[in-house]
């Protein structure tokens, strides 16, 4: 012989008994009281609470809305709260006031001041103008320069820039200078000292 | 081996060991670095009056370097490239010096000036490293033979300046031992104004322009030399003032033999109708017999006088400079080649004006016809 399950508990039981129950945990509950007669009492005994308790509320709703049906007293009563509230509001009206626009402006322009000074005696001036020329890039007021790689030619050397950095190589002013790749630049000239032949190279890539 | 020759190994040992350790020099500004087991090693490193000072929000380093080089292997020497590179270019750009027309024979010392300055942002990290460094791209010997890792494939452009510096030789030697010196003369233009080669500012962008313009195409008129085995069909590019892009260029091989690379030469021509030889760019082409191909340069070119004043494009010319072949053999135009292509002597001396040829006529300026008869005996065979 089978031994017999427990009981559920009063939890569950309660939960059952207004069908609050999940699929499952709803269907061991309904099967375990169908064959015990202490939890069918017990059930039995929720479902009468819960029955009166929905009577008692109903009774108690009927009654508040009796009380209410006076109108005109509860206006009189509201218009006078809110009275209350406005004198309440008058009274506190400068405490936590925010500092008048003029104010806030002598406070920011200090404030840059102070930072302006500082800038200028811990910043070198390089920096100063590279951030200019950053911004006035940024802002579309300067033309940027474009990134990439560029050879040129000048009167003292070859250069090749790229990544902000420049490296020419120097060459006599007699020097000729040609295209000696798809991405070279070279400048031939003679040693003045040696009497050789020299071909400096940029290269870009 | 003699004691003189153990010496001498010796003492080629010690050096060998100091310099494949490299050198630094200026606060670490400029290092130079041989392998060691190259055929070249730097004897003394000197740093000339380099100096920094600051330029804009920049700082500029003028370095001046002078290194004077021994062959310590068993072949004489043709030819050098060092490579040039700054950190904080890499990899975008570099830079290298190239020494045509040796004859540096074994033992030999010979000098390297490198004069450069590197521009950077005073914000640029720096490294442990040295701001520039100096190393050996390739050297060619004698023999045609070379060593060096070849980075920036200056073996091609080694040999090519030694096979014209061959031709020049050869053809310079003839008109002395067939006494046509008017003509010797008139090939070195002594005394003349337009000795010198022309010159012309250059600015290559890998870019396309910001300053588009009003772009006209033009054709690219092909000079050709008799002997090439690749000869340019027809032309275009785009020109825009003093700007030339994408010039392209259709070439076709007309030898039975496979072709590695072609280096097709440009010459430019200015609203006087004065023209330039503007350079040559060697570009890989595979291309079998009779097949044609289409070269095209990429970039913008912008075309300057010296004086940095633009220089209005009136006509682009293009003409196969020198052609590698598949088995490695090299052609270049011979000067009868250079006789026959061209009717403009200016044009022609251009087309002629090798390296070697630039390094004789000096030589002719400054000590005559003896010192030029001196000087191609030197490089005569079986003269070492």
């Amino acid at each position: 012989m089978s031994k017999r399950a427990p009981h559920p508990s009063l939890e569950m039981l309660a939960l059952h008994s207004a069908g609050d129950l999940a699929l499952v945990a709803g269907w061991r509950v309904r099967y375990h009281v169908a064959h015990c007669h202490e939890c069918q009492h017990q059930v039995q005994l929720f479902r009468s609470a819960a029955a009166e308790l929905k009577r008692e509320a109903s009774a108690e709703t009927l009654t508040g809305f009796e009380a209410i049906a006076d109108w005109p007293s509860l206006e009189r009563e509201m218009l006078g709260n809110i009275g209350v509230g406005v004198d309440a509001a008058r009274c506190i009206e400068g405490v936590g006031k925010r500092p008048s626009w003029t104010m806030r402006i002598a406070v920011v322009a200090g404030l840059l001041l102070l930072f302006a000074a500082g800038w200028m005696n811990h910043i070198p001036s390089e920096q100063t103008q590279h951030l200019l020329a950053t911004l006035r890039s940024v802002t579309g007021f300067e033309r940027p320069i474009p990134a990439g790689t560029v050879l040129r030619s000048t009167p003292e050397g070859i250069a090749v820039r790229t990544q902000g950095a420049t490296l020419t190589i120097l060459h006599p002013r007699s020097a000729v200078v040609s295209l000696s790749g798809n991405s070279a630049v070279s400048a031939r000239y003679v040693d003045e000292d040696t009497g050789q032949v020299t071909i400096a190279n940029v290269y870009g890539q | 081996m003699s004691m003189g020759s153990s010496w001498r190994a010796f003492a080629l040992a010690v050096v060998s060991l100091a310099a494949a350790s490299g050198a630094e020099n200026g606060g670490q500004w400029l290092g130079v670095q041989f392998p060691p087991d190259s055929p070249v090693l730097f004897v003394s490193f000197n740093m000339g009056p380099s100096t920094v000072r600051p330029r804009g929000v920049s700082m500029a380093l003028d370095l001046h370097a002078s290194l004077v080089l021994r062959n310590i292997g068993e072949k004489p020497i043709s030819g050098l490239t060092l490579r040039v590179e700054a950190e904080d270019l890499k990899p975008g750009g570099k830079g290298s010096v190239i020494m045509p027309s040796l004859n540096v024979q074994p033992g030999e010392v010979f000098p390297v000036r490198i004069d450069m300055e590197l521009l950077r942002p005073f914000n640029m990290p720096k490294g442990n490293a040295a701001l520039v460094q100096v190393s050996l791209d390739c050297a060619l010997f004698a023999d045609l033979s070379s060593y060096g890792p070849d980075k920036l494939r200056s073996r091609r452009t080694l040999l090519v300046f030694e096979l014209e510096a061959q031709r020049d030789r050869r053809y310079l030697a003839k008109l002395l031992e067939d006494g046509r010196l008017p003509e010797l003369r008139e090939e070195l233009n002594f005394g003349l104004q337009d000795l010198n080669p022309q010159q012309l500012g250059l600015e290559l962008l890998r870019m396309p322009s910001l300053d588009a313009g009003e772009e006209k195409a033009l054709n690219v008129r092909p000079v050709s030399f008799r002997s090439s085995p690749v000869q340019p069909l027809r032309g275009a590019a785009q020109v825009s003032g003093n700007e030339v892009r994408g010039p392209r260029v259709e070439v076709q091989n007309i030898s039975r033999k496979a072709i590695r690379s072609v280096a097709m030469g440009w010459i430019v021509r200015d609203e006087r109708g004065r023209e330039f030889v503007a350079g040559s760019a060697p570009s890989t082409l595979d291309l079998a017999p009779v097949a044609t191909a289409s070269m095209v340069e990429p970039g913008t070119l912008r075309f300057s006088r010296p004086t940095g004043q633009p220089m209005m494009i009136g006509g682009l010319m293009a003409f196969v400079n020198d052609v590698e072949f598949a088995d490695g053999k090299l052609w270049i135009p011979s000067r009868s080649d250079i006789e026959e292509a061209t009717t403009d002597p200016v044009l022609r001396r251009e087309l002629a004006n090798s390296p070697e040829q630039q390094r004789l006529t000096e030589i002719y300026r400054k000590r005559g016809m003896s010192g030029l008869s001196e000087e191609l005996r030197h490089f005569a065979p079986g003269s070492n």
